[in-house]
């Protein structure tokens, strides 16, 4: 009956494939600055290596350029479907939409990144956590993936705005949750010493670091016009800006919890190690703002 | 916002210890403590924690609830905590106002300093300067300072620099900035939490919020807005498959008599007269009315139903064959008695004992206002009548919910929001960087010492700087 889940579906493995791709593309490809054993010069070996570490990454690329074109078709699809079904249009009107809506502005995010940077291995982190949002979308109980008619409440035009607001906010967040893992991974095997060829095709520890910074950046004035959309709103459905609803707490938690860390970039001694746990620590807030409070704590937000 | 090249041009040099502590002194201490970065996330923080114990503990509910569930011990702590209304409590109110403090104490310390190099420009700077910057390079060219510091002036005016130079005997230093908006933008965003916080206070104080429970065809007074509101009509749209798509109620504002205003509200779409605002809030069924109930009369010899009426809310109807005028006066969901005041009442809003009284006339002889039940048909009898009567169904009377606020406070929360949003995006996406080039003449051609910085977006401007020391270094004729 519904078209766009057999899409969703597609999104999901494609995204699966993608992120094998790049972790095969990292166990593949060949530090740019091998260390030559004494004597033995082994351009030949490397240049093979390369081209073929090359191949897979495109590869990734493609298919996960491809798996974002087939989740946007399903969010497409399943705009039309609430059209006829529920009289809106926003593909992101319940839990599973939503998580579907995150992974595609998380992927989104990342192939940009991809264009602009042109740094490969973030796609290990970056689309894997794209890959674990659309995972969870799909492990969803069937009722809460079709396009039910949206409560009275939610029938508004603001649900275009402030919802996607928000999700793409969570989208940057995770990204940078996934960079500050990536950091800390890379860390590790740089404290080491470890030779591996695995880590030594991450980008170096100021990019990866810099990167995740820029993602916080750019969630974190999105959040807030986010959640001040939703004031808005709430403004109009139930007569008062700010009600102290979990979910509307919750994401101001959220957000001067990343209030703390933009703050504290300012300052020295909080770059590195000890901002990439906190992105870590704060992307779990986000999850939790974002699925938590639906399941543990009732509030007006309940039927999001 | 500390960033080094200020700190490297001795603005903020501690300077020598002082023996007492002068007046100065103390209020240079006072303003740096509330000022500072460090200040500004310890209140993040403590904000965010505390304010996750009003998500987890229920707020504002009856004190049995929190005995119920979490003891008495417990809810004596709350109490003297205000954990059952966290966000009213006088500290966590306090933790806003110190975090307006510390956003307008850092505007007072940091903005005049961004003001001043928004008018003027520090130009001239020392070799050392621009050597222990983060970015920096020493090029040597083949032309002159005077070509030199043309084509650099045109390469960074290009990329949008604002562009200063400054020749000095013997050498010339070019200054170039771009992005000034960032920082603006930052303390735009530092100013918008004074003014939501005023925003907040100011509809607290003087603004309200009422929960309003009315029924179709009643008229109601607003003394807080002295008019008087009438609900025309309440009904209720369903989708196709029976949930509910919205509900409607069309009011008309009476003001001294007349009607001046009248229009359907529905959830996100309130009425708005003279600043208060009414809001399609909830629904449900009302306590104390119904619209019809229907009613089985028994006859009491043969124990048998003789005949079932339908009645209209307090409308008299006669019963086709049978002796009996009846009408339904009273309903209440909920039955109740309070013996000392003789009254009968709903307990609760909830229909858990719905009861209707009926007033009967049987054969004009006998007169009776008896009180039947839903649930318990047998509970009464009427003496000296004939009949027995059984209340078997009932429709509903909708109310409708209908929330009333004013909030004198709002257009200066939208106000600081929109600063807070614009704020934040210009000191997001805007980064402040300067450039400074010394160009020394030495003995074929110059040297040319280029230094930048910016307080974030290291990567971006790495790469900036690295196109520029290729591009004047393409153009150098060699």
């Amino acid at each position: 009956m519904m078209r766009s889940l057999f899409l969703f579906d597609m999104t999901f493995w494609l995204y699966l494939a993608a992120l094998g791709l790049y972790v095969a593309y990292l166990f593949a490809k060949r530090p740019a600055m091998q260390m030559a054993p004494a004597g033995h010069p082994l351009e030949n070996i490397e240049e093979r290596d390369g081209a073929w570490a090359t191949q897979l990454g495109q590869v990734a690329t493609l298919v996960t350029v491809f798996g974002w074109v087939l989740n946007t078709l399903a969010l497409t699809t399943r705009a039309f479907e609430r059209m006829e079904h529920s009289g809106t249009f926003a593909p992101w009107s319940n839990q599973f939409e939503a998580m579907a809506y995150v992974s595609w502005a998380i992927i989104l995010g990342y192939v940009l990144l991809e264009f602009r940077y042109k740094i490969k291995a973030v796609g290990a982190f970056v689309v894997g956590i794209g890959f674990i949002a659309m995972g969870a979308a799909s492990l969803l109980p069937y009722r809460y993936q079709t396009a039910e008619p949206l409560v009275p409440a939610l029938n508004s035009y603001w649900i275009y705005i402030h919802v996607s607001i928000t999700l793409t906010s969570y989208a940057a967040f995770a990204m940078a949750g996934g960079l500050g893992l990536m950091y800390l991974f890379k860390e590790r095997a740089v404290n080491r010493g470890s030779q591996s060829r695995f880590y030594a095709a991450f980008p170096d520890l100021e990019t990866i670091d810099e990167l995740g910074y820029k993602a916080i950046m750019l969630g974190f004035p999105l959040l807030a016009f986010g959640i001040i959309l939703g004031a808005m709103w709430a403004n109009y459905a139930w007569g008062g800006y700010w009600s102290w609803d979990p979910k509307e707490t919750w994401s101001l938690i959220v957000w001067l919890i990343y209030g703390a860390y933009i703050h504290a970039r300012m300052t020295r001694g909080w770059e590195g190690h000890k901002a990439a746990i906190y992105a870590i620590f704060g992307f779990l807030m986000v999850i939790f703002c974002f699925w938590g409070v639906n399941f543990l704590l009732s509030g007006l937000h309940a039927y999001a | 916002m500390n960033d080094k090249p200020e700190a490297a041009s001795g603005v903020s040099a501690s300077g020598p210890a002082t023996s007492g502590l002068g007046w100065e002194e103390f209020s240079r201490e006072v303003v740096d403590f509330f000022a500072s970065i460090k200040l500004a996330m310890f209140l993040f923080i403590v904000l965010a924690m505390t304010a996750t114990i009003g998500t987890v503990i229920q707020q504002g509910e009856r004190p049995e609830t929190y005995v119920q569930e979490y003891g008495e011990d417990a809810y004596r702590w709350f109490l003297r905590l205000g954990f059952t209304d966290v966000y009213h409590t006088w500290w966590f109110t306090s933790l806003l106002g110190l975090l307006c403090v510390n956003s307008l104490t850092c505007f007072h310390k940091r903005f005049p300093s961004v003001w001043r190099s928004m008018r003027q420009d520090k130009v001239g700077v020392s070799l050392a300067f621009i050597q222990g910057m983060k970015q920096q390079t020493t090029l040597s060219l083949n032309q002159s300072k005077e070509v030199v510091a043309e084509r650099l002036v045109r390469l960074f005016a290009e990329k949008g620099y604002r562009v200063l130079a400054k020749s000095d005997p013997g050498e010339v230093t070019v200054y170039a900035t771009k992005g000034i908006m960032g920082r603006v933008g930052a303390h735009v965003a530092h100013l918008s939490a004074t003014v939501i916080v005023l925003g907040g206070l100011l509809g607290s104080y003087y603004g309200f919020q009422e929960f309003g429970v009315c029924l179709e065809g009643q008229t109601y007074h607003i003394p807080r807005g002295n008019f008087d509101l009438r609900v025309d009509k309440f009904w209720i749209d369903y989708h196709e498959n029976g949930s509910v798509k919205s509900y409607n109620s069309t009011l008309t504002v009476i003001d001294q008599g007349t009607p001046t205003a009248t229009k359907t509200i529905t959830v996100n779409d309130p009425l708005v007269y003279k600043g208060i605002w009414f809001y399609q809030s909830s629904y449900g069924d009302a306590w104390d009315q119904i619209e019809a109930a229907r009613i089985n009369i028994k006859e009491k010899g043969s124990d048998k139903i003789v005949g079932t009426v339908d009645l209209e809310w307090n409308k008299e109807k006669a019963v086709d064959g049978l002796p009996l005028k009846m009408k339904m006066t009273d309903f209440v969901a909920d039955f109740a008695f309070n013996s000392t005041e003789k009254k009968v009442f709903s307990k609760t809003a909830e229909h858990a004992n719905p009861a209707i009284r009926l007033a009967v006339d049987e054969r004009s002889a006998v007169q009776s206002t008896p009180w039947v039940f839903y649930h318990y048909p047998d509970l009464f009898e009427i003496k000296d009548s004939a009949y027995q009567f059984e209340f078997i169904g009932y429709q509903p009377k909708k109310f409708t919910g209908l929330q009333i606020a004013r909030n004198p406070g709002i257009t200066m929360v939208w106000i600081g929001c929109t600063m807070l949003v614009v704020g934040m995006t210009l000191s997001s996406l805007i980064y402040h960087r300067r450039l400074w080039a010394k160009i020394v003449p030495g003995e074929s051609g110059v040297t040319l010492h280029l230094g930048g910085t910016t307080h974030k977006s290291q990567i971006d401007f790495q790469k900036e700087f690295r196109k520029f020391t290729e591009k004047i270094n393409a153009q150098a004729p060699s």
